[in-house]
């Protein structure tokens, strides 16, 4: 018996030990990845993993513009129609071979084939508008996509998190029959194993080649990782991953904004809030009888004392942003910071204007932990109620409010949007035909007529203005109210520096244990 | 008895026929589509139209449950919206891992409970009853979730005895495996433990009111054999279908534990697959907890003449 014991008890050691062994690190997920295919079965959690793993031709840098990742350099052709990639040199699979034009072929080919489920094929095959219609490699290094028309997203777009970066892979990703196996990228670190539902492990690639840079920006600058290895561990549980990292088992993870204070006052933790381009907001249902009246949004808005509300749901760490561009976009200028106004009295007058007669208003929200739809509904309605609207608040599980949000079933609702880098899938995210897309908020031909302009424009001059336009007819409009964007509460040992997420995703490649 | 058994089978039958059929329509009421869920607000209609498509959610209700249904004839409950993977195996997968940790703390519970009703019946009214029914109705009315996290706290984070996190499978390092499912079969140990105990008090208090008790004390036989060879056997057996009705429970679903210690177990993957409707893995689930919960019940009864021969297969 004691035997047995004491082997327990070494075990026990073992297994702390282990956490704190050098240079590899342990990041909690929230949940399960879907899968190691990069944009087929996704989520979040799985883009997160998958993009330590893979990369693209072009990456996002942190403030949502477009840098090359793969590519050495991107040019684009005066009609603005042909991007030709040429690859940088040295660069290596997880298998040893080297990248070349051809593999990008093959995995551009891949992912345009139906049988690949690649969910941003609609966005390059022309029902979304945009169409790739000719993909060549006129030598190894040298790769041309030519468009159907000219488009300012289409590097966006081969960049977005979702579609897994558009990854280059290797063939050996998959089976000989030709399902998917695992991925075999050129990203800082390859696949090691993937327990379902208990973890997934990468170990550092050394093969790699970094993108020049000095220290990370978003998906690109500098990627060369001093970590050995990393274990993703799923811990669904909030406060077993706040337990997790005061305990040492778990050295990253995502916590709530409420434990913040109290993780900063222990002596191996650090935690803090990272901005992110997820849009925190309100929406309108403007085919709705009573909200369908313009005074009475503007109403609502004027009632809302958007930074008392932005400070009480990020416990005073978020900034208020009301508009479609986010607060670390490159087109975020004064016109953008300019929003609305809290104005008790202007909002009395305006609900007379509108003939508002007391009817009640029913706030959709739900109770996610890492969203403040609830927290924001809370205290709406209080601000609300304070000059005269009879707002009530109906609480609904995640996916039914999903449901009401696609078939814009609702009245108001309180609802958070998915980080968009540029500006113009910002406002495409909220803007457009109600007839055919009911989830649509903003549905004004002229709006509509500015994105499709915007998207297709390369200057940035002219897609400052166009999107400072934007801004103005939002806030007359007032179609929805946009109260902040994400400020991501994540916590780290103080064993591990440099381990800090980007856009809600863990991002460790710049990360490195420097205590026990 | 062969007869019964496969009577008793027979009977489970037209149960588990109406539980698939009653799943499929009750999840499908729930509003909710899990391809929009899987693309969020990033979905385009062409893309949604793609994964309706590739999910076969195009085809009419009849249709997809006419699918399934004959699927699951087959043995085939489908493929995992979220994972793509066969809904069977990984079923059987989280059932083994939950298995093990409900089967260890109802046994542990029943060794600790049975005894302890019965001592506190034979004591009735004095301090030792009123410690262990006050201890019994704490236990049971601690919630497992919050009991979960006071072990996490306690045990693991200011003791530091016990990982708070992960899970190690017994194939692949037995003591490992042991440490990390210590605190979670605490935590279903102590709730359960309270449960049996009230149970075992208050059928050990019937029987020791009985006439065959008295005459048995009147024999001059001592109390631990009066309560040991006389009243447990019939004290034992509503406590004995107890621990099936809770076994049966259990074993479908632990889910909020499971959550707490990260289990990858049955419970969670049910109550995953639910927030992200996943309809496949949802039937599969609930019609495999049905099938064990009509196990457990079957098994249960076909020992209950062991510990009452009164009641016979027959």
């Amino acid at each position: 018996m004691t035997r047995f014991l004491a082997a327990l008890l070494g075990t026990a050691l073992a297994a702390g030990a282990a956490t704190a062994s050098a240079q590899s690190i342990t990041v909690a997920l929230n949940a399960d990845i879907r899968s190691t295919n990069p944009g087929v079965n996704r989520d979040d959690n799985t883009d997160a993993v998958v993009l330590h793993m893979v990369e693209g031709l072009v990456g996002y840098r942190a403030n949502g513009s477009v840098a090359p990742l793969l590519a050495e350099s991107v040019e684009r052709s005066d009609d603005g129609k042909t991007y030709s990639f040429r690859l940088r040199q040295g660069v290596t699979f997880h298998n040893g071979a080297p990248l070349t034009s051809a593999d990008v072929l093959w995995s551009w080919n891949r992912y345009m084939d139906p049988k690949t489920d690649w969910r941003c094929r609609s966005d390059f095959d022309g029902r979304n508008g945009l169409k790739v219609e000719k993909v060549e490699a006129p030598d190894d290094r040298t790769v041309t996509m030519t468009l159907d028309h000219a488009s300012a997203l289409f590097l966006d777009a081969l960049a977005r998190t979702d579609c897994g970066g558009t990854a280059i892979l290797h063939k050996d990703s998959l089976k000989p029959d030709g399902s998917w196996d695992k991925p075999v990228g050129t990203g800082p670190f390859r696949f090691g194993e993937w327990r379902r539902g208990e973890y997934v492990t990468v170990a550092r690639f050394d093969g790699y080649q970094s993108p020049p840079g000095d220290k990370p920006d978003g998906m690109v600058g500098a990627k060369r990782t001093a970590l050995a290895s990393v274990k993703f561990l799923v811990v669904p549980d909030a406060s077993t991953a706040k337990a997790a990292l005061a305990s040492g088992a778990v050295d990253v993870a995502q916590v709530l904004e409420t434990d913040v204070p109290e993780l900063n006052k222990t002596k191996t933790v650090e935690a803090g809030f990272y901005p992110s381009t997820t849009k925190h907001t309100f929406l309108f249902q403007t085919r709705d009888p009573l909200l369908g009246n313009v005074k009475l949004r503007q109403a609502i808005a004027a009632s809302l004392d958007i930074p008392q509300l932005v400070a009480a749901v990020t416990n005073g760490e978020g900034k208020p942003n009301n508009s479609g561009v986010a607060v670390t976009s490159a087109y975020y200028d004064a016109v953008q910071a300019k929003g609305y106004t809290y104005d008790p009295a202007k909002a009395k007058a305006l609900l007379k204007e509108a003939g508002y007669k007391g009817e009640p208003i029913k706030i959709i929200a739900n109770k996610r932990v890492h969203v403040p739809s609830f927290n924001a509904a809370v205290i709406a309605q209080a601000m609300m109620q304070a000059v005269g609207i009879n707002a009530q608040i109906e609480v609904l599980e995640w996916v039914t409010q999903l449901d009401r949000y696609n078939t814009g079933n609702y009245q108001m609702m309180s609802f958070s949007y998915s980080g968009r880098l540029d500006p113009a899938l910002s406002y495409e995210q909220f803007s457009g035909p109600k007839d055919s897309q009911p989830r649509k908020i903003w549905d004004d031909p002229a709006v509509q007529d500015l994105i499709t302009k915007v998207s297709t424009i390369s200057d940035e001059a002219q897609r400052q203005a166009i999107f400072d336009e934007l801004h103005k007819r939002q806030m007359e409009a007032t179609p929805l109210i946009i109260f902040s964007n994400g400020q991501e509460a994540w916590a780290h040992t103080k064993r591990v520096q440099g381990a800090d997420p980007w856009e809600g995703k863990a991002r460790v490649w710049g990360a490195r244990v420097v205590g026990n | 008895m062969l007869h019964f058994v496969f009577k008793r089978i027979a009977m489970a039958v037209p149960t588990l026929l109406i539980m698939a059929v009653t799943v499929f329509v009750l999840i499908r009421l729930i509003p909710g589509d899990p391809a929009a869920l899987m693309l969020g607000d990033l979905a385009t209609p062409a893309s949604l139209a793609d994964l309706h498509e590739r999910l076969g959610l195009d085809q009419s209700l009849p249709v997809q449950f006419g699918i399934w249904f004959g699927n699951m004839l087959h043995g085939d409950l489908g493929i995992s919206i979220t994972s793509n993977q066969p809904v069977l195996p990984l079923v059987l997968d989280r059932f083994w891992i939950s298995a093990r940790v409900v089967l260890i703390a109802v046994l542990l519970a029943s060794l600790f409970a049975v005894p302890a009703g019965m001592i506190a019946a034979w004591r009735q009214n004095t301090g030792t009853d009123l410690f262990l029914v006050g201890t019994a109705t704490l236990l049971y009315s601690i919630p497992t979730f919050w009991l979960g996290l006071l072990l996490l706290l306690f045990l693991g984070l200011q003791l530091n005895w016990l990982p708070v996190v992960g899970y190690v499978s017994f194939s692949e390092d037995p003591g490992a495996a042991l440490l990390y499912i210590v605190m979670p079969v605490m935590t279903l140990f102590l709730h359960e433990m309270g449960v049996l105990i009230r149970m075992s008090r208050a059928s050990t208090l019937e029987v020791l009111r009985l006439d065959y008790i008295t005459h048995a004390r009147a024999k001059g036989l001592s109390e631990s054999a009066v309560l040991w060879r006389h009243a447990f056997k019939n004290a034992f057996g509503p406590t004995w279908t107890l621990i099936g009705l809770v076994l049966g429970n259990l074993l479908g679903g632990i889910a909020v534990v499971e959550t707490v210690f990260t289990i990858p177990g049955l419970g969670r993957l049910l109550v995953d697959a639910i927030f992200a409707r996943d309809y496949p893995v949802i039937q599969g689930c609930l019609l495999f907890v049905a099938f064990v919960y009509v196990a457990v019940n079957l098994v249960v009864d076909l020992l209950y003449p062991l510990f009452d021969p009164r009641v016979t297969a027959e």
